[in-house]
């Protein structure tokens, strides 16, 4: 989960050329611990960041193999091993017949599996953000934007709110959010 | 290359300026010729805060008066439906119109027609998201609730009609204590439990991943401290970082992926009840792509009566335009030429085949005591649907209406045709019988749609009808952005 005590720089920016561009002069200067929130994606966000495609597929391929071997396994047992019926003389391991819950076992497990980890990825494969509940970014709105945490190995206040300046971004101001609340202030915080 | 300070789209104000045709800029192409885009899915000149507004306006107010006038009707269909199903247990399937030899009737028929309806809401947003097709981000949040919805309705009916409902869990494989006495998994029936489940669970999942960041934004507009904690949970507190972005994105993909081949298993798998059956009429290896190709076209023509309602009474029109409507249209036209052409194939592979059963199967449907139903059936769904080929029918949102209201007449009749007239004939002259229905098979199936409105309703009341991350995403940042550019801002490349 977001640590319950974040600390950074915000800055915003009004359309997502901006946004991508800015992406890549953070991405250049160096920072690592950086983000950008958005109403919604921007293609080729993840270049201009500086990050690698999604792990995602991955997890679907290795869970859709789980949902092949368990509708396999499961029909085999049953109708192969622990409850064989003659059904006028046919062979008891008819795989034909085992197609469609095979596929459906597939999606069932990939389509679930994928969008539950990737909600936890979201979560997990990030860094600390701002707490939703007590920092308003406008990003869910129409705003994009930048989000450099104080946990940055190039942390340092005064530089950080220099450099966001410096991208062209509007409100740029200082977030420290400590014990559940938020303090908003300017370059020295 | 010209350089438009002024977006083209920033004028477009409603669906009178649109044409349905590409926007020619003169000049603005490259080596100086005419430059060709697209007319804008937004229209009215919205700022990105003004989709938030309009979208999320029907969730934070109180309803109107005519939410509340289609809510009672919609909730006056659902007591129907209770008072049915508390008869039907108390009383028994004798109330209903099944008989020897028509042991199927109105609830597979329901059954089947829901489970139709529910595809063109996976369509749209999983095909027409793999297919880049920007129009559907306008409609894919209602169509795929209006799936949800309509699984829910086509549940119930393979349930009710197993006679002992108390005993529907027995249909699910698990270790039990009855032996353990299994499923047989060579059955289309047990085939159909996993299908269906499978179905519902994974458009459960695609819709809500798809409302992750709009619950958000309500989250962001709420003012209530409550309110807002129940959207944060709600939304897993989304914050709209790209982090996240990269792993949703992808996993949307995967799930489009995924729900594109099952959309077409689903049906196919319904059609499997029939087609593995030894019953002339139903016994063919057409049945799984005309049922799916069927459940398309059906899907599509509930889409556009819906849309209607939103774009009247929820004031849509900026969102889904005429442009969306008419392209709504012409994939109705499409699948409706589709499925007139499958019910032809049927008709010369029954006289192709030689067998003198497929044979009468098929004339005694044209011809015979049901004749009337395949009447309805081909004029609505074959013959009707040709007048799309006219734009200034596709463009006609009441020629639309009427005509979406005709096909899903249309579509109930094929099911019913494909499941009475098939039975109503036995082997022997002497099994011969009729089919009608009674009073309580009219109540199941206003019943259902009583059930379906009021979820309609009442998601239309407390959820955004509209994707508006997606929406945001398709509309031009010149005209959508908060405030206009400034001269001395960063500098930007020219």
């Amino acid at each position: 989960m977001v640590p319950l005590s974040t600390k950074g720089v915000l800055g915003h920016f009004y359309e997502p050329a901006d946004a991508l561009a800015a992406a890549a002069k953070v991405r250049d200067a160096g920072w690592t611990h950086f983000d950008f929130l958005t109403p919604f994606p921007i293609h080729g966000m993840e270049d201009a960041m500086g990050q690698k495609r999604s792990w995602i597929p991955y997890v679907t391929a290795i869970l859709a193999i789980c949902g092949i071997a368990f509708a396999q396994g499961l029909q085999n047992y049953v109708m192969v091993y622990d409850w064989p019926m003659n059904f006028g003389g046919k062979p008891f391991a008819s795989w034909p017949a085992f197609v469609p819950i095979t596929f459906e076992a597939m999606v069932f497990w990939a389509a679930l599996g994928s969008a539950f980890v990737a909600i936890i990825a979201g979560k997990k494969d990030t860094v600390p953000q701002p707490p939703t509940m007590l920092v308003t970014t406008g990003a869910t709105v129409d705003k994009f934007v930048l989000w450099i945490s104080a946990t940055d190995p190039k942390w340092n206040a005064a530089e950080a709110e220099t450099f966001v300046r410096s991208l062209g971004a509007d409100g740029v101001r200082v977030v420290d959010v400590s014990e559940g609340r938020a303090h908003e202030g300017g370059a020295h915080a | 290359m010209t350089r438009h300070n002024v977006s083209p789209y920033a004028t477009v104000m409603d669906d009178s300026q649109l044409t349905g045709r590409p926007i020619v800029l003169a000049g603005a192409g490259p080596y100086g010729g005419d430059l060709e885009i697209d007319e804008p899915l937004v229209t009215g000149g919205k700022k990105w805060t003004d989709v938030d507004r309009d979208i999320c306006m029907h969730a934070e107010q109180f309803p109107t008066k005519k939410w509340w006038i289609a809510f009672s009707v919609a909730l006056t269909g659902l007591g129907v439906l209770v008072f049915a199903l508390i008869t039907l247990f108390y009383s028994g399937m004798g109330i209903l119109g099944v008989n020897h030899p028509v042991g199927w009737g109105s609830f597979i028929i329901n059954f089947v027609f829901w489970i139709g309806i529910g595809h063109a809401g996976t369509l749209i947003s999983a095909v027409l998201f793999l297919f880049r097709q920007q129009w559907r981000t306008g409609i894919n949040r209602a169509a795929e609730a209006m799936t949800l919805f309509a699984v829910a309705c086509a549940g119930i009916f393979p349930v009710i009609h197993l006679g002992r409902p108390w005993f529907a869990y027995w249909l699910v494989p698990y270790p039990n204590a009855r032996g353990p006495l299994w499923v047989n998994f060579n059955s289309p029936l047990a085939w159909d439990i996993f299908a269906i489940s499978t179905y519902g669970l994974v458009s459960l999942v695609f819709w809500y991943i798809g409302l992750l960041p709009d619950l958000a934004t309500m989250r962001d507009r709420a003012t209530h401290p409550w309110r807002k904690a129940i959207y944060n949970a709600m939304s897993f507190g989304w914050n709209g970082s790209s982090r996240a972005w990269r792993h949703y994105e992808s996993a949307y993909m995967v799930l489009a992926a995924l729900a594109t081949p099952l959309v077409f298993s689903v049906h196919t798998i319904v059609s499997f009840d029939f087609a593995t059956s030894v019953m002339p009429g139903w016994h063919t290896t057409i049945f799984p792509p005309y049922f799916v190709i069927g459940a398309i076209f059906s899907g599509f023509a509930m889409v556009i009566t819906l849309m209607t309602f939103m774009r009247g009474y929820f004031g849509m029109k900026n969102y889904i335009t005429l442009n969306h409507m008419e392209s709504m249209a012409k994939i109705l036209m499409l699948t409706g030429m589709l499925v007139g052409f499958a019910y032809s194939t049927e008709f010369f592979m029954a006289w192709y085949s030689g067998s003198e059963w497929e044979g009468f199967v098929f004339k005694n449907r044209a011809f015979g005591p049901y004749g009337w139903a395949y009447a309805i059936m081909f004029t609505c769904n074959a013959i009707i649907p040709q007048v799309f080929w006219f734009k200034s029918m596709r463009r006609n949102t009441l020629v639309l209406f009427i005509v979406s209201i005709l096909v899903n007449v249309g579509m109930w009749f094929e099911r019913y045709v494909i499941v009475v007239t098939s039975l109503h004939r036995d082997f022997l002259p002497s099994s011969w019988g009729m089919y009608a229905l009674t009073a309580w098979d009219y109540a199941f199936l206003i019943g259902s749609f009583g059930l379906f409105f009021t979820l309609f309703l009442l998601f239309v009341r407390f959820l955004p009808v509209v994707a508006i991350s997606e929406v945001k995403g398709v509309m031009d940042p010149k005209v959508a952005r908060s405030i206009p550019p400034r001269a001395s801002a960063a500098p930007q490349e020219a």
